[in-house]
């Protein structure tokens, strides 16, 4: 498998086959067919920004790098552990590491982790929506929502299918909201 | 800290770029005063943003990075103050209107009267302004035309007298604007296009706004949103008097003998020190950094912080809550179209009524519900994983629109911004640490509003609503106000009612910090507008300047 980038190969299978519980593949494509297990390795592989037209990423600079840096080889340590934990529970459980439980199976071990995390205070309406103070769990699905949902240049909605999911007919690229291209005006009211 | 570096003396400096700092910067330069700028962050351009979600929300390419940045808060000076990114601004040239959606309703008469027209509240610091609405008026009024704002005069029936219309007329109606308008209407509610710093049509040379969904906490890659940016910024620069100097982060505000301001200390990207003498200092960083820089502005003379011999800096710390009922429609709603919040909006409940069981009200409106994608959107009672999410973000994401309030968060003493004890930042700076509780006025204002606003949703024929109450103030409206007040009396307010420090003559403080209340409406229209108005009166204090080079300016 030449797409990975920091998971060996037990960590992407066991973090492919949880976030294809978090988002399934049942009546249409789901976080599988979308790529987010790609999109978190690249992320936790330092991919970060893309550039504004969507041709590539940058790096960040300065001081911005050094916090990124530090942030990236937290998430990576706490996903090491989560993964190991997943595996630990499964095994404990089902006498089989995580990838190869049937996917019920999977539902239980998932929503045991999510009950003992520390989920904290819920966030407020429209709070800033960051990584900052997430366990394991609520990492997971916000980076399977985050692959999912988000522009396809960052490695996951491959073929747009978490628009087509949502039925957003968004921008073809992100070279077509830096360019002013792509409007929405045909969804105001009065579009004909 | 090693030698500084001196350039050559300012006749004002201005500390910040965000939405009073541009707006005091063109006011100046215009005016033919030779100005500094300085702000801690870079000076991004429209090339440099996109439909980014990613970047923009949920990392930190226009959020301060909490790594370099951070703020701890806690509810009672007794608890432990833990990390969080409290109501965060953009650190950066553009402030605020880099990633806002440009919300630009005027205050009410009656927000510069809050103590005389409610009265004394049990836990509440209420004060009246020592500015009113007439004050403001004339500058509104320039802001509004120098911007470029769409609205409807005279749609609003609650809103304060106006010299004259908008430069622009309303943006074109949005299907969850109209829902909102038409269960106004079934109750017998007023609503309005909610005045918004965009262009509805070509103005001064710019293109009509473009209508993506990237704009909530999103720059504006096409220039055509009304923010600082692409206005004020540029406008000041043109005139060739300002000298903005990005990623220069101020340490201090040094005093002279005489207790005057004297210079700012700052150190650049490569972490060189500079000291810019001025012969007037503006400061204008937003009302938590601002007391922040204040409070870490310590002398002889000020040893609890500057123009703080009060003790009051920092304190009457006061934000706004946006809580919300969200409803369904079984016809799209789409709201994410235009970004989500080209909306309607009313102040039907914004005026005092007792019998609600709380004083004050807020502004209402209709937008989007986790705009522009789910990516960080459940509704309410909904599952966050598995089949039933999918189905439930598919079934939601093109109906569903919030009716939305802004708590008006009552002053009181214990609300307030200090310097944590332990965390430092990037720079090796005490953080600012915020202790900030929710009045159980503003809380039942919250529930009784959302109560109302699920009402309106239900006329408009919603089929599910959920009630979000909210049960603290988390400052997620980014406003932030009150932390250095103006006032008449020296022992009860920081500032005069020129926003100049009671203690230290030649030191203003522009942007949400000297506003005693925080009222229930946007705040930014009305910082610009002070802004201006404190602009005006530091050159005429300091004598006329060389002529005006603009007309919008000048006049």
């Amino acid at each position: 498998m030449t797409e990975r980038s920091f998971f060996d190969e037990r960590q992407w299978e066991t973090v492919e086959a949880a976030m294809s519980r978090i988002i399934p593949s049942d009546d249409g494509p789901g976080a599988r067919e979308a790529g987010t297990v790609r999109f978190l390795d690249r992320y936790l592989s330092g991919v970060i920004y893309a550039k504004a037209d969507g041709s590539g990423f940058r790096e960040p600079a300065g001081a911005d790098a050094d916090a990124w840096r530090q942030r990236i080889e937290a998430l990576r340590t706490q996903y090491q552990h989560g993964i190991e934990d997943l595996d630990r529970r499964s095994r404990e459980e089902y006498g089989e590491e995580f990838r190869a439980l049937a996917p019920e199976q999977q539902d239980r071990v998932l929503a045991v982790v999510e009950e003992a995390g520390d989920r904290g205070e819920a966030a407020g309406l429209q709070e800033p929506a960051t990584e900052e103070g997430l366990d394991f769990f609520a990492l997971l699905v916000l980076h399977t929502r985050q692959g999912f949902y988000s522009d396809p240049v960052y490695g996951g909605n491959a073929d747009h299918v978490g628009w087509r999911h949502l039925g957003f007919p968004g921008p073809s690229s992100m070279a077509e909201v830096h360019s002013g291209a792509w409007s929405t005006l045909p969804y105001f009211e009065d579009a004909t | 800290m090693s030698a500084k570096r001196k350039p050559e003396r300012a006749s004002v400096c201005i500390i910040g770029a965000g939405a009073s700092g541009a707006t005091a910067a063109k006011a100046l330069t215009e005016a033919g005063v030779d100005v500094v700028c300085l702000d801690k962050g870079p000076h991004m351009r429209a090339e440099d943003f996109s439909g980014d979600e990613l970047a923009n929300v949920n990392r930190y390419n226009l959020w301060p990075d909490p790594i370099l940045n951070p703020r701890t808060y806690r509810t009672a000076a007794d608890e432990d103050p833990q990390p969080k990114l409290f109501c965060p601004v953009p650190q950066m040239v553009g402030g605020g209107t880099t990633h806002w959606t440009g919300w630009v309703p005027r205050f009410v008469e009656s927000d510069f009267t809050p103590r005389s027209k409610l009265g004394d509240v049990e836990g509440a610091a209420l004060a009246d302004w020592p500015i009113s609405y007439a004050d403001l008026e004339p500058y509104y009024d320039r802001v509004e035309w120098a911007l470029g704002v769409s609205g409807q005069a005279g749609a609003n029936r609650h809103e304060a007298p106006r010299r004259r219309g908008y430069p622009l007329p309303p943006m074109p109606t949005t299907r969850y604007a109209r829902k909102f308008h038409d269960g106004c209407a079934t109750l017998g509610y007023n609503s309005y296009p909610q005045p918004i710093a965009m262009l509805s049509q070509p103005y001064n040379g710019r293109p009509a706004t473009v209508q993506t969904a990237f704009v909530q906490q999103h720059g504006d890659p096409t220039g055509t949103k009304a923010n600082v940016l692409n206005t004020f910024i540029p406008d000041a620069l043109a005139t060739g008097r300002l000298d903005l100097r990005p990623e220069s982060y101020v340490h201090e505000i040094a005093i002279d003998e005489a207790g005057r301001a004297k210079s700012v200390v700052y150190q650049d990207a490569h972490g060189d020190f500079f000291e810019q003498e001025a012969d007037v200092v503006l400061l204008g960083c937003g009302a938590i950094e601002s007391a922040r820089l204040l409070l870490l502005s310590r002398s002889a003379r000020f040893p609890e912080g500057l123009a703080n011999g009060s003790g009051l800096v920092g304190r009457y710390l006061t934000l706004h809550e946006y809580t919300a009922a969200i409803g369904a429609f079984d016809d799209p709603v789409y709201g994410w179209a235009g970004g989500g919040y080209i909306a309607a909006a009313s102040l039907e409940f914004y005026a005092s009524d007792e019998s609600r069981g709380f004083v004050g009200g807020g502004q209402i409106a209709a937008a989007g519900a986790g705009v522009p994608l789910p990516i960080n959107f459940a509704a309410p009672g909904k599952a966050v994983w598995g089949a039933e999410a999918k189905a439930a973000d598919r079934e939601l994401f093109n109906h569903v629109m919030a009716v939305a309030v802004l708590i008006h968060d009552l002053p009181q003493e214990t609300n307030r911004v200090e310097l944590d004890a332990d965390v430092k930042d990037a720079w090796g700076l005490p953080v600012a640490r915020i202790t900030h509780r929710a009045h159980a006025n503003d809380l039942a204002m919250g529930r009784w509003t959302v109560d109302r606003n699920a009402e309106i949703l239900a006329a408009a024929g919603a089929n599910e609503i959920w009630r979000v109450y909210a049960d603290r103030i988390t400052g997620n409206c980014s406003h932030q106000h009150g932390t250095a007040r103006m006032g008449d009396d020296p022992d009860a307010s920081v500032l005069d009612a020129s926003c100049r420090a009671h203690e230290v003559e030649n030191l203003y403080v522009i942007d949400g910090s000297p506003f005693p209340t925080g009222t229930g409406i946007n705040p930014t229209l009305t910082i610009m507008a002070n802004a201006w108005r404190v602009a005006d009166l530091v050159r005429s204090r300091r004598g006329a300047g060389a002529p005006a080079r603009s007309a919008v300016g000048g006049a």
